[in-house]
C-alpha cells in the first residue's frame, strides 16, 4: 500500500511553497498542474487492471481570479502540516471548524473565511491535487463506512501509531463483524485456515443475514458487506485481501446499471474521479457473480422493469449508454462479458435485485447460500 | 339561429301581409314578435291562425310604432361604461384624458408647443352613492375654438377633424369629450364650462355647453364674452362625480407621467389634491411634424366602405377616382384591372354612374390584384432621442435604452412601435415587484385592462432572464425597471371604444416583441459593462486582501527570510496588477467617453438621446432607418 510516509508530505508542500515563491520573488506567474481526474483523461489496460491517469493536466495559474483560492489552499496546508507534524488526523469537518478556529482569532485571516464546509472541503481536494496524494495522507480520514467482514479463518494484525500491535481473530468475534480502517498500510492479514475465497456482497443486511444463517461457518471464506458505493475503506480492504491473502474475490449484488458502473467498476478498477489513487484502491481479480442476466431464467427470479419516472434508475441507464461509448473499462475486450450486461440492461430496461435469490425457496434459510456456491462451483460469474 | 328560422315561418304563417311592410327593421321586429306570439298559440294552432289572418295587420302597425330611432348622443349616454365611464374612478380619469388628448392634438395641428395645466379637486359630496364631487379643468395655450365650433366639439357625438382621416391622432371618433360632458350632465346636471379665445379674437368666449341628449347637439348656455388674460388658449372645466385616485397603475399620477413621457414636447402644470401645484418642463422646443394623411388604401377597405368612400368624389371618371382616391394604385394597377377581366370602358365610366354590380366586381378584381403595402408615411413617432431626453422625466434613473423601430405594416396598417426601458436608481425598494410598464397608443396612456393588451402579451413573450432581468414564468420581468412602450398608427385597432386595449393581433405582438428584443439586448450591455466594473473593484480589492496572507503563509512553510518575503510581495503585487490594468483602463475609458459624452450634450441639447444606451450609433442608425424608410417609399 502506498500511503506516504509522514515526512514526504511535508517536503513536497515545501517544495511546492518554495516554487511558488520563487516565482513570485521573479514576478513570473507561478503555474500549478494537476493531473486531470476525468473520463476523457482514464485509461485502462487489463494488465494494470484498473483506470489509470492518462497524460492531461489541469493547470491552475496564480491571476486574481485564483489568489483566493490560493491563499485558502496555503492556509489549510500549514494546518495539515500542523496535524502531520504532530501526528493529529481528523476529518473534513474537523478541519473546517479548526480554519474557523484559526481565522477567530486572527483578523487578518478574516478575508479567508469559510462560508460553509463544501468550501473548506473543495480546498483540502485542491491540496490533494496539487500534492497528488491522497486525502488520507494528509492525515484527513472520512468516516469509516461499509466493508463489515466476517470469517472463522482471518486473522488480522494492525499495528498502531504507537507502534504496539493488536492481534484480530475475526474467528472469535461471533457475529460481530471486523470493520477495516482507512488506513489499511497498517494491516497484516493471515489465514489460519486455508480460505478458499472472498464474497464481497452489495448489500450489508443480506451479508449479515447470509453469516447469520451460518455461511461463514459452512464455508473457509471472508463475508463483506460493500453497503452500496464502496468507500475508500472498503476499496482499500479489498485490494489488501487479494494482494496478501491471494484468494478468489466474488461480488454479489442487484442487476442494474447503477450497480455495474457505480459498484462493481469502482470496486474492481477504481474511478476517473480517483484516477491518482486507484493503483491502491482497486481490486482487479474481483469477479461479477450476480445477478447475472442469465441468473433471472434459471432460477426464475422474480425482476421487474426500470420505472420511466425513476430519475435515479433513467440516469444510470443513460450513463451505461455513455460508459458503452466513453469508458475504456467497458472498451476493453477482456470485460466483454460485463459490457454485455449492461447492453442487456439497455436493451431489456429490466432490473433483478440480489433478494430476488429469497423468492427461489422462501422456506429454505439457505437457498440463497446454495445458489450462490452453485454459481461458484460451477464458474457462473464474470 | 333554428328558433330564428322556425320564428320566420311562424310569421309568415301568422301573417302573410305583414312581410309587404317596407321597412327592413320592421319586418324584422314584427318576425320577432311573431315568435313571441307562437308559443302562446301552440294549443291550437289552427284556430289561432285563422284569428291571425285578421289580426295581422293591427300588429304589424302596433310593431312599426314600436320602433323608435335614438340619437347617437341617446345611446352614449345610456352607455357611458363603453367610453371609459364604468367606475368612479375612470370617470375622473377618462374626463381628464380626454380633454388633455384634445389639448394636445390642437396644439400639435397648429404648431403650437403645448402648456397645460390640470386641476383635479374634490369639492364634496357627488350625487351617486359613494361617490364625490369633483372639479376637473385643463386649460391649454393652443389655438383656441372658434365660436361655432364649440357646441359641436364639447357637446355632439361623431363631430370630429378627426374620424377616418388616416393620420396619427390622439382622438379618432369625437366621442370621448362629449361623453364627458354627458357624464358632468347626468351627474351633477350642468355640462362643460368652456373658456375659449383664437388669436383673432378680441375678447374670449365663455359658456356652458350641453348635450341636447334627444337630437345629438351641443347647446351653449350662459355665454358671455369676457376679457381673458391670454392670447390664445381654451380651459374646460367640468364637475363630475367620481372619485380620485392619485396611486397605482390606474391613478392619475401614473397617467401624466406617462403623459409627460411621450410627449417631450409638451409643459405640464398639475394641481392635485395634497400635491400642490407641480410643474414637468418640456425636454424639446421641437413641436412634432405631423405627417399628411394618407388616402386609404384599398386592401384596408370592405365594399361598403369602397362603395361609400366613392360618393366624396362625385362625378369623376372611375380611374381617376381609383388614382386620386387611394394609395398604392396608379397607371399599372388599372392596366392590372383590366388584364384581371375590368372593361377599359368601366374605368372610364362616371363614378356616380356606378350600379352596385360593377362596384362589386372592380372591389373583388382590385382585392385579388397585388398592391404596394400601404405607406408608413402616416405615423407620428416621438423619435429616440425625444424619448430619450424625456425618460429623465420619470425620476431618478440611471440607466435607459430606448428603440424606434422603423415604420412597419401589421395588419395593412402601417405601425411604429418604440421602447423606453429605463433603470430606478433606487432598486432595492422594488426587487422583488413586477415592472412597471407604460402603455401608449398613439400617445396616449392605456391604464386599463392590461393582460389582454398586445403590449403586455409581447413583453411576457420575451425571455428577459437573457437580459440579465428576473421574470417568473410567462410573467412580466422583475426589477426596478419601466418599460415604456409606445404604439403610433393612424388606425390603432383598440379592443373598445374607450381605447383601453389594443388588440394582439399576431403581426403587432411579433412588431412590439422585436422592439423590446433590442433593447433588452442594449439593456444586458449595460449590465455586463455593470459587471465588469464590479469585477475589477473585486479584483483590486482582492489584491490588497490577499497578497499579504498568501505570502506569509508561504514564508512560514518555507522558513523563507524577510528579504524574500519583501521580493515576493512585491512580484505578486506587480504580477496581479497586470491583469487588473487592463480592467482598469477599460473602466477609465468608458468614464472619459461617458463624461464627454455629457459634456457635449450640455453644449448641443440636441445630442441628449445619444447618451448610455441610446447610443450616438442610435441615432445614427436611425438616421439610416429613416432613409431606408423613405427609399421603401
Amino acid at each position: 500500500m502506498a500511503i506516504r510516509p509522514d515526512q514526504e508530505i511535508p517536503k513536497l508542500s515545501k517544495e511546492l511553497c518554495n516554487k511558488l515563491l520563487l516565482d513570485l520573488e521573479k514576478a513570473k506567474r507561478p503555474v500549478l498542474y494537476a493531473t486531470k481526474c476525468s473520463l476523457d483523461n482514464a485509461l485502462y489496460n487489463h494488465k494494470v487492471g484498473y483506470l489509470t491517469p492518462g497524460p492531461k493536466k489541469v493547470a491552475t495559474e496564480l491571476n486574481v481570479s485564483s489568489v483566493k483560492k490560493m491563499s485558502r489552499a496555503i492556509f489549510m496546508l500549514e494546518i495539515i502540516l500542523r496535524n502531520i507534524d504532530s501526528g493529529g488526523v481528523n476529518t473534513k469537518r474537523e478541519l473546517y471548524y479548526m480554519s474557523k478556529g484559526e481565522i477567530k482569532h486572527n483578523s487578518i485571516l478574516k478575508p479567508l473565511d469559510f462560508g460553509d464546509q463544501d468550501e473548506s472541503d473543495g480546498t483540502i481536494d485542491f491540496i490533494c491535487e496539487l500534492l497528488e496524494c491522497y486525502r488520507e495522507d494528509l492525515n484527513c480520514y472520512a468516516n469509516d463506512r461499509g466493508g463489515q467482514t466476517y470469517s472463522q479463518q482471518l486473522v488480522v494484525t494492525e499495528t498502531l501509531p504507537d507502534g504496539d500491535t493488536a492481534v484480530i481473530d475475526l474467528g472469535k468475534l461471533g457475529t460481530t463483524p471486523f470493520q477495516p480502517k482507512n488506513r489499511p498500510q497498517n494491516l497484516k492479514l493471515k489465514a489460519k485456515e486455508k480460505i478458499d475465497f472472498c464474497l464481497i456482497v452489495e448489500s450489508e443486511g443480506t451479508a449479515n443475514t447470509l453469516v447469520a444463517n451460518g455461511f461463514t461457518k459452512r464455508h473457509p471464506s471472508i463475508l463483506m458487506g460493500a453497503q452500496g458505493v464502496p468507500s475508500n475503506a472498503v476499496r482499500g480492504w479489498c485490494k489488501l485481501i487479494q494482494d496478501q491473502l491471494n484468494i478468489p474475490l466474488y461480488f454479489f449484488g442487484d442487476l442494474d446499471a447503477y450497480t455495474m458502473q457505480n459498484i462493481f467498476r469502482t470496486l474492481k478498477a477504481g474511478s476517473a474521479a480517483s484516477l491518482i489513487r486507484n493503483s491502491d484502491y482497486s481490486a482487479p481479480d474481483v469477479r461479477f457473480l450476480g445477478v447475472l442476466p442469465e441468473d433471472i431464467k434459471k432460477y426464475d427470479l422474480l425482476d421487474y422493469p426500470v420505472k420511466e419516472n425513476d430519475a435515479q434508475e433513467v440516469r444510470a441507464l443513460k450513463k451505461a449508454q455513455d460508459a458503452l461509448k466513453n469508458d475504456p473499462f467497458f472498451q476493453d475486450k477482456r470485460n466483454k462479458g460485463l459490457t454485455e450486461i449492461l447492453n442487456w440492461l439497455l436493451k431489456n430496461k429490466r432490473r433483478c435485485e440480489q433478494q430476488a435469490f429469497f423468492t427461489v425457496n422462501p422456506r429454505d434459510p439457505q437457498m440463497p447460500e446454495k445458489i450462490i456456491m452453485e454459481k461458484i462451483k460451477a464458474g457462473k460469474f464474470v | 339561429m333554428v328558433k330564428k328560422a322556425d320564428s320566420k315561418a311562424a310569421a309568415k304563417k301568422a301573417a302573410p301581409k305583414a312581410s309587404s311592410t317596407p321597412s327592413a327593421k320592421g319586418g324584422a321586429a314584427s318576425e320577432t314578435k311573431g315568435a313571441k306570439a307562437s308559443p302562446k298559440s301552440a294549443g291550437s294552432a289552427a284556430k289561432k291562425t285563422a284569428d291571425a289572418d285578421t289580426d295581422a295587420p293591427v300588429r304589424a302597425s302596433k310593431a312599426s310604432k314600436s320602433i323608435t330611432t335614438s340619437s347617437t348622443a341617446e345611446y352614449f349616454s345610456k352607455n357611458l361604461q363603453q367610453v371609459g365611464f364604468s367606475s368612479q374612478v375612470k370617470a375622473v380619469l377618462t374626463t381628464l384624458k380626454e380633454a388633455v388628448d384634445n389639448a394636445l392634438d390642437a396644439c400639435e395641428e397648429h404648431g403650437f408647443l403645448p402648456e397645460v395645466e390640470i386641476w383635479v379637486e374634490k369639492i364634496g359630496a357627488g350625487s351617486l352613492k359613494n361617490s364625490d364631487q369633483v372639479r376637473i379643468r385643463v386649460l391649454d395655450n393652443g389655438p383656441g375654438i372658434d365660436p361655432d365650433d364649440v357646441p359641436k366639439v364639447f357637446g355632439e357625438y361623431l363631430a370630429s377633424s378627426k374620424f377616418g382621416r388616416g393620420r396619427c391622432s390622439r382622438g379618432q371618433q369625437g366621442i370621448g369629450i362629449s361623453a364627458a360632458t354627458t357624464w358632468a350632465q347626468l351627474t351633477n346636471a350642468t355640462g362643460a364650462r368652456v373658456i375659449t379665445k383664437t388669436p383673432k379674437m378680441r375678447k374670449a368666449m365663455s359658456c356652458t355647453v350641453e348635450v341636447d341628449i334627444k337630437h345629438n347637439k351641443g347647446v351653449l348656455k350662459d355665454r358671455e364674452m369676457i376679457e381673458w388674460d391670454r392670447e390664445n388658449g381654451t380651459s374646460v372645466e367640468f364637475v363630475i362625480d367620481g372619485r380620485i385616485q392619485l396611486n397605482g397603475e390606474a391613478g392619475l399620477i401614473n397617467y401624466l407621467t406617462g403623459t409627460t413621457l411621450v410627449n417631450p414636447h409638451l409643459t405640464l402644470h398639475s394641481n392635485l389634491p395634497d400635491l400642490g401645484r407641480q410643474t414637468v418642463e418640456r425636454v424639446t422646443q421641437e413641436i412634432p411634424a405631423i405627417p399628411e394623411a394618407v388616402e386609404p388604401h384599398p386592401h384596408t377597405m370592405k365594399l361598403g366602405e369602397f362603395i361609400a368612400h366613392s360618393h366624396l368624389f362625385g362625378r369623376v371618371k372611375v380611374g381617376a377616382w381609383l388614382k386620386k382616391g387611394f394609395s398604392r394604385v396608379n397607371e399599372g394597377t388599372l392596366k392590372d384591372l383590366v388584364k384581371a377581366g375590368i372593361k377599359a370602358s368601366l374605368l372610364e365610366k362616371s363614378v356616380d354612374g356606378m350600379n352596385e354590380v360593377e362596384f362589386k366586381d372592380l372591389f373583388t378584381k382590385i382585392q385579388n390584384i397585388q398592391l404596394m403595402a400601404p405607406s408608413t408615411k402616416s405615423v407620428l413617432s416621438i423619435g429616440e432621442e425625444a424619448l430619450a431626453k424625456s425618460i429623465k422625466r420619470l425620476g431618478a434613473v440611471d440607466f435607459f435604452a430606448v428603440v424606434t423601430r422603423k415604420p412597419t405594416i401589421c395588419d395593412f396598417k402601417p405601425v411604429e412601435v418604440e421602447v423606453a426601458v429605463a433603470r430606478l436608481e433606487d432598486r432595492a425598494m422594488e426587487a422583488d415587484a413586477p415592472v412597471q410598464v407604460l402603455r401608449f397608443a398613439n400617445r396616449v396612456p392605456l391604464q386599463f385592462d392590461k393582460a389582454a393588451c398586445a403590449i403586455v402579451q409581447a413583453l411576457t413573450s420575451v425571455n428577459w432572464r437573457a437580459y440579465g432581468i428576473s421574470q417568473p414564468k410567462e410573467a412580466l420581468p422583475q426589477g426596478p425597471y419601466i418599460i415604456a412602450v409606445s404604439v403610433v398608427s393612424p388606425f390603432i385597432k383598440f379592443k373598445n371604444a374607450s381605447k383601453e386595449t389594443v388588440d394582439a393581433s399576431d403581426e403587432l405582438v411579433e412588431e412590439i416583441r422585436r422592439a423590446l428584443i433590442q433593447a433588452g439586448q442594449r439593456l444586458s450591455k449595460h449590465i455586463r459593462k455593470e459587471d465588469k466594473a464590479n469585477d475589477l473593484e473585486e479584483k483590486l480589492r482582492h489584491i490588497e486582501q490577499f497578497c499579504p496572507i498568501l505570502v506569509d503563509g508561504l514564508c512560514r512553510i518555507t522558513e523563507a527570510s524577510e528579504a524574500r518575503k519583501k521580493r515576493a510581495e512585491d512580484g505578486l503585487v506587480k504580477l496581479l496588477g497586470r491583469d487588473t490594468r487592463v480592467a482598469e483602463q477599460e473602466l477609465a475609458h468608458a468614464h472619459v467617453s461617458l463624461e464627454k459624452m455629457t459634456a457635449a450634450e450640455n453644449a448641443d441639447p440636441s445630442l441628449a438621446g445619444t447618451k448610455k444606451g441610446s447610443g450616438k450609433k442610435n441615432a445614427e442608425k436611425k438616421k439610416s432607418s429613416k432613409k431606408e424608410a423613405v427609399a421603401a417609399e
